[in-house]
């Protein structure tokens, strides 16, 4: 019976965005190259810019303060108003589009959808998409809690306009919105242009396809963001950057055996420790060596020159604090360029101090179905208005099925999914929200393995 | 199950309603009304075409083509000769029933005017609430008054009975108008949202739907109000009965039935009516009767005779091919007309 209902639920994807990032571009897009299908569309900004479709109903967007006994949160009254009409037809509608306005906070729009049981009926939110303006998103991201939030709560991000800003740029743009966002997927876009089906029907919130995330989040996290090995042979070699977004970076140079990728692994881990030393500062014309030290190169002179002293032919690994795409920097050798022979990027972790960020969680073994209600409903409770998203999949004790489930603030929606038969049972989470801390959810949440 | 057919199951003496007749519209019944006089029925299409069906017997009066992407609602004048509609075209119409045409369209102040009144007593009012503005109308079309725009989308209003006052809800409380006064004659004020309203028949209180999943009350003469909690979903559905003793509320399965007799509501236990297999769309009682008539999205129709908590039982029922969503009592309370989500019109005789 809840296959039937569930598959006359009509999907609805909501658009975030600032004006300009090439919202409505996507929107026209969408529903262009679905010709025939029949999509509806609610815009906040209405009248402002033409959206070429018949079915586009203007919204205002009301919020309302919904208290449902100990859970407080917001939600959007015209849409329940407005999508409550829309599915009273018969002739149903294919999709709906709901578009913001480029200040909007997601979270109540998301909250209408759990907190009505309507709308729950009917409709299932299949997305929040954000269109993110890559040249100008910079402007935003450091103080617009909406800009941060649209990017937090997407399960989807385009980043779009990649043709204003260069391949370097985008890189440190991207490693910083997964920085905040790590379970969104992330598609570089020039107006607006990607396949339909990146962004429709992606089941973002679908508990079924909840842990369907890019398995990127479930990396560990490094303090450095690339490593190559070059060969060198003995004598100077000069470091060369140019300037680039940050006023230093860290980097380690250190010998290795060979220039392979299995060389470049194995010396992932000591180069970890590293990093957790204290650094060398080291000024524009400065020399230095393959000595396994934590060097900090001072990026604000005019001039971007270092030494390197290479005292015996042999492979070098570097590991480098920042892409040195973002930099521009480059090795030379006797005059000539030294390219790496092999070459890795890491995922880096909070690099950029920011307050919004995710916290991915996965461990093997079962869960006590008690404590992890108390601490799941405490949680909720004391960081509910700062957890903006979070889903997983869950084993618990005694449970021969898969426990889904996923939220948006304090609003929790989990289920029994397929029985977990012979694959190993584990536990996988993900929190996206402000100031979260990764130490405290992690063992809160260890605490609750049987 | 076993629960929720309580009352059904140990009551099986009631019968099958008789229906009269039955007939089908463009799409979901959207409105439903009743002529003041008990000759037509009017039944609004979301689509957007009204259709008028004389009430004894299944035969179309008129079709007007109502309002382009879906009417919202009807309402009749009490002459019962003039129809006025309003729809998701920003207009309201007044139809003429003699002459089939459409006298007047006036616009509502939205993109969409979604709820209609006609007051009572000589030169019938018409009020009309499109987003946040509230206007009222006289019979001929002409603009009467438009109040300061709402500080959100009205959600309902109502007219006083028996008085030309209209109350209007919002998110955020109540507001109650003077036709003769140009800013509102009082507030009450709630931080929340009001779906529904229903003025008791005596004036005495104030009964509002919300949106949590709650029943609000105001007592009129303090100003004092009382919320309900424990509904599985939003309140959609009120009715209270003639003697102003009884609200009867939807928002989930049961029908919960609050006595406001004594010092009721406050402290008492409402009578949940069980039945229902799924949410209930539309509780009505009887205009001067006793009997409540229920309809729920499981296509049953109840009628329910309320003889306290032990003894309330259904004594009529019938089952429809779709959900219901609007039931309206005949002003002679003998028939009652269905209308439900895929166009179905029919009309049942309780004796």
């Amino acid at each position: 019976m809840n296959t039937a209902i569930l598959n006359n639920q009509v999907p609805v994807t909501v658009l975030t965005g600032f004006l300009g990032s090439g919202k409505t571009t996507l929107l026209n897009r969408i529903l262009t190259e679905n010709h025939g299908k029949r999509i509806a569309v609610i815009e906040n900004e209405f009248g402002e810019i033409g959206v070429d479709n018949d079915l586009v109903i203007g919204a205002e967007e009301e919020i309302f303060e919904m208290n449902n006994g100990c859970i407080c949160c917001t939600v959007r009254g015209d849409l329940i108003r407005i999508l409550g009409n829309l599915m009273k037809r018969r002739d149903k509608f294919d999709y709906i589009m709901v578009e913001t306005t480029g200040l909007a906070d997601p979270g109540p729009v998301a909250q209408t959808f759990f907190m009505d049981t309507e709308m729950q009926e009917k409709l299932q939110l299949d997305s929040v998409t954000t269109v993110v303006d890559a040249k100008h998103i910079w402007q935003h991201i450091d103080d617009s809690d909406e800009a941060r939030e649209q990017i937090a709560f997407a399960d989807v991000i385009l980043l779009n306009k990649i043709d204003l800003v260069t391949e370097g740029e985008l890189d440190q743009l991207e490693a910083r919105i997964r920085n905040m966002n790590s379970a969104a997927k992330i598609y570089r876009t020039k107006n607006a242009v990607v396949e339909m089906e990146k962004i429709l029907n992606v089941g973002g919130f679908d508990l079924d396809r909840a842990m369907e995330v890019d398995p990127q989040f479930m990396e560990p996290e490094y303090p450095f963001e690339w490593a190559g090995i070059y060969n060198l042979s003995a004598g100077t070699h000069e470091l060369v950057l140019q300037e680039g977004p940050d006023p230093a970076m860290k980097l380690a140079l250190v010998p290795v055996n060979e220039s392979t990728d299995e060389a470049l692994e194995a010396a992932v881990e000591p180069v970890v420790m590293v990093f957790s030393d204290d650094e060398h500062e080291l000024s524009a014309g400065g020399t230095l060596q393959p000595s396994g030290q934590l060097i900090e190169l001072n990026l604000t002179a005019d001039e971007l020159r270092f030494d390197a002293q290479i005292d015996r032919t042999g492979a070098y690994a570097l590991f480098t604090e920042h892409h040195p795409d973002e930099f521009q920097a480059q090795l030379f050798g006797s005059g000539a360029l030294v390219k790496p022979v092999v070459e890795r990027e890491f995922k880096p972790d909070h690099e950029h101090d920011d307050e919004v960020t995710s916290v991915g969680i996965t461990t093997p073994g079962d869960l006590n179905a008690d404590r992890l209600n108390d601490w799941i409903g405490d949680l909720l409770r004391t960081k509910g208005p700062d957890i903006f998203r979070m889903k997983g999949i869950l084993s618990i004790k005694g449970e021969s099925n898969r426990f889904v489930f996923q939220g948006v603030h304090m609003l929790f929606d989990g289920r029994p999914d397929r029985p977990w038969g012979s694959e190993e049972r584990y536990n996988s989470l993900i929190f996206i929200g402000r100031n979260l801390d990764r130490t405290e959810l992690t063992e809160g949440f260890e605490a609750c393995l049987a | 199950m076993s629960r929720l057919n309580r009352l059904s199951n140990r009551f099986v003496q009631h019968s099958q309603l008789h229906e009269n007749w039955s007939a089908t519209i463009s799409d979901y019944v959207i409105d439903l009304a009743w002529s003041p006089d008990g000759r037509y029925i009017a039944a609004a299409s979301v689509l957007g075409p009204v259709t008028i069906f004389e009430g004894r017997h299944q035969a179309v009066i008129r079709t007007f083509e109502g309002h382009e992407f879906g009417t919202m609602s009807i309402a009749w004048h009490p002459d019962s000769k003039v129809l006025a509609s309003a729809g998701q075209d920003g207009k309201i119409r007044l139809w003429d029933i003699t002459s089939g045409e459409a006298t007047h369209s006036l616009d509502g102040g939205a993109a969409w005017v979604e709820h209609l009144a006609w007051s009572g007593g000589e030169k019938p009012i018409l009020a009309s609430a499109a987003g946040r503005k509230l206007k009222l109308w006289n019979a001929v079309g002409d603009l009467v008054r438009e109040y300061p725009d709402h500080q959100s989308t009205i959600s309902d209003i109502q007219w006083k009975p028996r008085e030309r006052q209209l109350a209007s809800i919002t998110y955020g409380g109540v507001a109650l108008w003077d036709p003769q006064q140009s800013e509102a004659v009082r507030r009450l004020e709630w931080k929340g949202s009001a779906l529904v309203i229903a003025w008791s028949p005596d004036g005495k209180h104030i009964a509002t739907g919300d949106q949590d999943s709650t029943v609000h009350f105001w007592i009129m003469s303090t100003g004092e109000d009382l919320q309900m909690y424990g509904y599985p979903t939003k309140v959609k559905e009120l009715s209270w009965d003639a003697t102003s003793r009884f609200l009867a509320t939807g928002g989930g399965l049961d029908v919960t039935v609050w006595d406001c007799s004594g010092r009721g509501p406050a402290g008492t236990k409402p009578i949940p009516l069980s039945g229902h297999r799924d949410f209930i769309s539309v509780v009505r009682f009887q205009h001067s009767g006793k009997l409540l008539v229920s309809g729920g999205a499981d296509g049953l129709v109840y009628v329910w005779e309320l003889q306290g908590r032990r003894s309330s039982r259904v004594v009529h029922e019938a089952t429809l091919t779709a959900g219901v969503t609007n039931l309206v009592w005949s002003p002679n309370d003998q028939y009652i007309a269905v209308g439900d989500e895929l166009g179905g019109v029919s009309v049942f005789s309780i004796s």
